[in-house]
């Protein structure tokens, strides 16, 4: 996780957000099992990869005061099992912005790319800003 | 895992009780401590009046109900498109339900499309979506 933020207003479409990593240790996969009531089968569940790149995304930025964030929507696909232990790079760019009223809509796409600089996982994330 | 890939079929379906203990692990372990999930007095002053669960833990349990269908074909050859569309809540019972809408032939790889919903214990659709698993082609 990266302590700089960008204000919201500065992310418009093609702003590409910095490079960030991670290791998907054993501890944090275990807690994201236990969050998720299931069992592990040695991968690293691939929504437990999503669930964290978009927490990064989500404290990448900040949001106007007085605003709630809400994702509205998901796209997502896996390319490649991600074992346990991995580490994996992530890149993301502002798609879209949409402002109707007081209802903003941020489009991002991310890459998901594990140490070999392979593609474990793509997708799309909508997020709802409203007041 | 399902024995057989067909049209029409049914994945098992995943029930899940939201909890806000629930909701604080998935904010430790994904790191998304929106307030709009875990603190209660700013999320009663939000239209939604109360804490709600994160998006992507429904979703989790999508990806569950996928993986105990299809196992490794989901894990590294998923695709999934979902909307949220209301919010869960801590005391709900979700039902995820999934069901094989066709299996087509594409450049000599199978793939099984799949749509899902999530509905909460009223009935109503919280998340609904479709997914697309690319089967090996021992699966059929």
């Amino acid at each position: 996780m990266q302590g700089n933020t960008v204000n919201y207003e500065e992310l418009i479409p093609g702003y590409e957000f910095p490079t960030t990593s991670y290791e998907l240790s054993a501890s944090l996969v275990s807690k994201y099992m236990q969050a998720v009531n299931s069992a592990g089968d040695g991968f690293v569940p691939p929504l437990a990869i999503t669930a964290c790149v978009i927490a990064t995304m989500a404290s990448s930025f900040s949001l106007p005061p007085s605003t709630v964030a809400i994702h509205a929507a998901q796209e997502l696909e896996f390319f490649k099992l991600v074992p346990i232990g991995s580490t994996i790079e992530l890149r993301t760019i502002v798609a879209q912005k949409i402002t109707r009223g007081k209802m903003s809509m941020l489009i991002l796409e991310l890459e998901i790319f594990n140490q070999d600089k392979e593609k474990v996982q793509s997708g799309k994330t909508t997020i709802a800003l409203t007041t | 895992m399902l024995t057989e890939i067909q049209e029409g079929k049914t994945l098992n379906t995943v029930v899940k009780h939201i909890t806000q203990e629930n909701i604080n692990l998935y904010a430790e372990a994904s790191g998304d401590f929106n307030p709009i999930h875990v603190d209660e007095s700013f999320a009663a002053k939000t239209p939604f009046g109360g804490t709600i669960a994160h998006g992507m833990l429904n979703l989790a349990y999508v990806s569950e109900m996928m993986t105990s269908a299809f196992g490794q074909n989901w894990l590294s050859g998923g695709k999934l498109r979902a909307k949220f569309k209301e919010a869960a809540r801590p005391g709900d019972t979700v039902t995820i339900n999934g069901k094989i809408d066709c299996v087509e032939q594409k450049d000599d790889v199978s793939y099984a499309d799949c749509s899902f919903e999530c509905l909460n214990q009223k009935g109503e659709v919280i998340v609904a979506g479709e997914a697309i698993v690319k089967l090996s082609s021992d699966k059929r």
